[in-house]
C-alpha cells in the first residue's frame, strides 16, 4: 500500500509525540518538525502529502508558514491550533490553510479531517462534471442535478453552489466565497451570502430547516460535504 | 415671544389715535352744542380721554387730555375761538381731565403689563417644561447638548453650537474664528458674552455646573437679545437646566465606573479562589492517575488500565471547559470587548448548538419560525449560550429528559426560549442563578459546573442589546429565554437586491 506521508509541525514535544504517535497508529509515515524553518527545509528536501500546523511556532508565524508554502506548493494544510476563535480560523483558511482542527482535539475528528484533506480534488480547469454525492453539476452547461432530477437555479445561486463544490468537504471562509461569486469589491457583504445559502437550500436539501449538504461553520464560512465524508 | 417695539411707525401710531380721539371728542362736543349744557361737552371730551386712557401709554393720554383742554376752550368757552377762560369753574374741569387721563391710563398700562408678564413666564414655562422632558430621557452628554441646541434654536431662531469640555478640560474649538474668541473668553471667565456685528450678534453664555465649569453656548439670535429681559431669563434658565442634566449624566457614569470596578475587583478575587479548588481537583486526578499506570503496564489489567485512562481523559475535558469558560468570562468582562458582529441567521445558530448534543442521549426539539429576519450578532458566542442552556437543561433536566429550543420574532428582536422538565428553579433563585459561582439548589458538587455558565450568557446576550431571564415553564420546568435585536433594515436584503439575473 502506497502509504501517505504526513509532516507534522509542532513545537511542544509532548504533543508533537503524541499525535505523530497517533498517526503512525493509522498508518500514516510521519515526519516531525519543532519550528517553521525546520518544517520549510523539510518540505524542500521531501514534499508531503499533507501538512499538520501548529500556529504558535516559536520562530515563524503559523500563517506565514502557510503562505510560504502556498507559493510554491499544493498540499493540503490543517492547522493545529488552540487559538479557538473564528477570526484565527478564518485569518488560517484566507492564507491559504484547508482546514483548521482545535485544541484539545479527539483523534476520530483529527483522522476525519486528514482523509477528507488528502482526497484533493482534481484542478477546476479540468473539470466537466463535478459528483457530489447525489448532486450532479454541470460546469460546461451550467445544469444542476439533485438524484437525477434537475433543479433550476439562477446565475448567482450556480456561482455559489460551484465554488463550494470545487472546496467540497473543507470550510470555504465568507470572503473566499464572496470574492468569487460576487466579487472583491462585496468581500464584506454577508448577508448577500445569508440570503443566498438560505435560497440554494430549499431547492438542494431534503430538509431546508435540517441541512445535511451545506452546513454552516459559525462565523467561519460553509462547507458542502460529499457523500463520502457523510457515510 | 415678546416683540420688541420697533421705533417710530409704533410711536406713530400712538399719536395718531391721540389726536384721532381728541378730534372725534370735539367734533361731537360741537354737534350737542346746541341741545346741552357747557358741561355736557366738557364730559363728551372726558370720554374721549378715558377711551384714549384704556389704550396709550400715560404720556400719550396726558398730552392728548391738555390738547383737548385747549380745544375745549377754544371752541366752547365764552369767548370762543380764543385761549382764555375767567370762571373758576372751567379751571376745574382742566384738572379733572388731566387727573382722569392721567389714572385711568396708570392703571390700564399697570394691568397690560402684568398681562404680558403673566404671557411670558407662561412661555417661559412651557419652553422649560418642553426642554426638561426631553433633557431627562436623554442618556449621554452628546444627546443633552443635540437637544439643547435644538430647544433654543427653536425659541431665539438662528443657529446655536453647544461646545462641552473635554475630559481633557480644553473646549472644543468654535466654527468660526471670532467665534472661537468669544466662546474661550465666555468659557474662562465664565460670563455671557455678547458681539454684535453686521453679519449679526454673537453670544455665548457660559454652561456652569455645581462644582464645575462644563462648556458654552453660542447663538446668534434672529432678535436683538438683551441678557437683562425676559429672554435673558429664559436663557439662563435653560442654560441651568442643561447644566444641571450634563452633570446628573456625568455622575451616573461616574457611580456605573465605580460599580464595575469593584464587580472586576470581586471577579478577581472569586476567580481565583474558583481556580484553586476547580483547576487543580482535575489535575491532581490526572497526575495520580497517569503516575499509577508508569512502569506496570504489565501488572495491570487491560480493562483497568483502560478505566485509569478513561478518567484521564475525562478529567482533561473538564479542565478544558472550565479554562474556556474563565476565557469567556474574562474577555466579555473586560471594559473592552468589542463584538464582531455581522449579519446572521437565527437557523444557523440554533442548528449548529443544537448539533453539538447529537452524541447524547438527550432528544432536543428545535422549532424556528420561518423567515426570521437577519440578526446583527456574534455567531460564535450565540451559540455558546445555547450550548450553555442546553448544557444546563441536560444537565438539570428531569429523568426522561425533554428539551426544545424555540425562535420567534417579537417586537424587533428574535426572542429564542430554551425549555426543559426538570424541577424548575425556584422564584428567589431566578435573578441569583445569573451571578457569577452561584450555584442553584439542585446543582451537583460533582459534575465540573462552577457556576459560570449562565453568567457567561448574560454578559453575551446584555453586548448584544437582548435581554435574557428565567421563567417557570407551564407544566414545570425551567424556561430561559433572552432577545436579540434584528439586524438594520441596510441588512435585510432581499434576493432583488443582491444583484442577481
Amino acid at each position: 500500500m502506497n502509504r501517505s506521508l504526513l509532516l507534522v509541525v509542532e513545537d511542544d514535544p509532548e504533543m508533537r509525540s503524541v499525535v505523530s504517535f497517533t498517526l503512525r497508529n493509522y498508518g500514516y509515515d510521519v515526519r516531525e518538525a519543532a519550528t517553521g524553518a525546520e518544517a520549510l527545509s523539510q518540505i524542500q528536501t521531501r514534499t508531503p502529502d499533507a501538512m499538520l500546523l501548529d500556529l504558535g511556532l516559536p520562530d515563524i508565524d503559523g500563517f506565514v508558514v502557510t503562505a510560504c508554502v502556498r507559493q510554491e506548493h499544493e498540499f493540503p494544510i490543517i492547522v493545529l491550533s488552540a487559538r479557538g476563535e473564528e477570526q484565527h480560523q478564518v485569518r488560517a483558511l484566507d492564507s491559504g490553510a484547508n482546514d483548521y482542527v482545535t485544541k484539545p482535539f479527539r483523534e476520530g475528528e483529527l483522522m476525519a479531517r486528514i482523509r477528507a484533506a488528502l482526497r484533493r480534488p482534481v484542478p477546476v480547469a479540468e473539470r466537466r462534471d463535478l459528483n457530489v454525492g447525489d448532486l450532479r453539476i454541470d460546469s460546461t452547461q451550467r445544469r444542476v442535478f439533485v438524484r437525477g432530477k434537475e433543479v433550476t437555479l439562477t446565475r448567482t445561486e450556480f456561482d455559489l453552489l460551484d465554488t463550494l463544490a470545487r472546496n467540497a468537504d473543507r470550510v470555504v471562509t465568507h470572503r473566499q466565497i464572496l470574492r468569487a461569486v460576487w466579487g472583491a469589491e462585496h468581500v464584506d457583504e454577508v448577508h448577500y451570502l445569508r440570503v443566498y445559502i438560505k435560497l440554494l437550500r430549499t431547492k438542494i436539501e431534503k430538509d431546508p430547516a435540517r441541512p445535511t449538504r451545506i452546513l454552516t461553520t459559525l462565523g467561519v464560512g460553509y462547507r458542502l460535504v460529499s457523500a463520502e465524508a457523510l457515510s | 415671544m415678546v416683540t420688541p417695539s420697533k421705533g417710530l411707525p409704533r410711536a406713530f401710531r400712538a399719536y395718531g389715535l391721540a389726536a384721532g380721539c381728541v378730534v372725534l371728542s370735539t367734533l361731537c362736543a360741537h354737534l350737542v352744542q346746541p341741545y346741552g349744557h357747557l358741561a355736557d361737552q366738557a364730559m363728551i371730551l372726558l370720554l374721549g380721554i378715558v377711551f384714549l386712557s384704556l389704550r396709550s401709554s400715560v404720556r400719550t393720554s396726558v398730552l392728548a387730555s391738555v390738547v383737548s383742554i385747549f380745544s375745549f376752550d377754544f371752541f366752547f368757552i365764552s369767548p370762543k375761538f380764543a385761549l382764555a377762560w375767567s370762571d373758576a369753574e372751567s379751571i376745574v374741569t382742566f384738572i379733572a381731565m388731566v387727573v382722569v387721563a392721567a389714572v385711568v391710563s396708570t392703571l390700564s398700562e399697570n394691568s397690560r403689563r402684568q398681562e404680558q408678564a403673566a404671557r411670558a413666564t407662561a412661555t417661559r414655562t412651557q419652553a422649560l417644561y418642553e426642554l426638561n422632558v426631553e433633557l431627562s430621557s436623554s442618556r449621554d452628554a452628546q444627546e443633552l447638548a443635540a437637544v439643547t441646541g435644538r430647544h433654543l434654536s427653536k425659541l431665539f431662531g438662528g443657529p446655536v453650537s453647544v461646545l462641552l469640555q473635554t475630559p481633557e478640560g480644553t473646549l472644543p474649538p468654535a466654527e468660526s474664528s471670532r467665534d472661537r474668541v468669544l466662546s474661550h473668553s465666555a468659557w474662562q471667565r465664565r460670563e455671557f458674552t455678547k458681539q454684535t456685528a453686521p453679519s449679526g450678534t454673537s453670544i455665548w453664555m457660559p454652561v456652569v455646573g455645581a462644582h464645575s465649569s462644563l462648556g458654552v453656548i453660542g447663538l446668534k439670535p434672529s432678535q436683538p437679545f438683551e441678557l437683562e429681559s425676559e429672554q435673558g431669563f429664559l436663557l439662563s434658565a435653560c442654560v441651568n437646566q442643561f447644566a444641571t442634566a450634563v452633570e446628573r449624566v456625568q455622575l451616573a457614569g461616574a457611580v456605573r465606573r465605580t460599580q464595575l470596578e469593584a464587580e472586576a475587583e470581586r471577579l478577581r478575587s472569586s476567580l481565583l479562589s474558583a481556580v484553586s479548588h476547580d483547576l487543580k481537583t482535575p489535575l491532581a486526578t490526572m497526575i495520580a492517575a497517569g503516575a499509577a499506570l508508569i512502569g506496570r503496564t504489565g501488572e495491570i489489567e487491560p480493562k483497568a488500565a483502560d478505566e485509569i485512562l478513561r478518567s484521564v481523559v475525562s478529567e482533561g475535558e473538564r479542565l478544558s471547559r472550565l479554562i474556556h469558560n474563565l476565557l469567556s468570562v474574562t474577555r466579555l468582562e473586560s471594559a473592552t470587548v468589542e463584538l464582531r458582529r455581522t449579519p446572521e441567521s437565527v437557523d444557523d445558530i440554533v442548528l449548529s448548538a443544537v448539533e453539538r448534543f447529537n452524541g447524547r442521549k438527550v432528544p432536543i426539539v428545535s422549532e424556528i419560525a420561518a423567515d426570521l429576519p437577519l440578526i446583527s450578532a456574534e455567531p460564535v458566542l450565540l451559540e455558546q449560550v445555547l450550548v450553555n442552556l442546553l448544557e444546563n437543561a441536560t444537565r438539570y433536566g428531569g429523568a426522561e429528559p425533554a428539551i426544545a429550543v424555540y425562535a420567534r420574532a417579537a417586537d424587533g428582536s428574535v426572542l429564542v426560549q430554551v425549555e426543559d422538565n426538570g424541577p424548575g428553579i425556584a422564584e428567589h433563585e431566578r435573578e441569583k442563578v445569573f451571578e457569577k459561582f452561584y450555584r442553584g439548589q439542585h446543582a451537583s458538587k460533582s459534575d465540573g459546573g462552577v457556576g459560570l455558565g449562565l453568567t457567561i450568557c448574560r454578559s453575551i446576550i446584555r453586548a448584544h442589546g437582548g435581554r435574557i431571564g428565567v421563567r417557570e415553564r407551564a407544566g414545570g420546568g425551567t424556561l430561559v429565554e433572552f432577545t436579540v435585536p434584528f439586524a438594520a433594515a441596510r441588512e435585510q436584503l432581499s434576493r432583488e437586491a443582491s444583484l442577481d439575473s
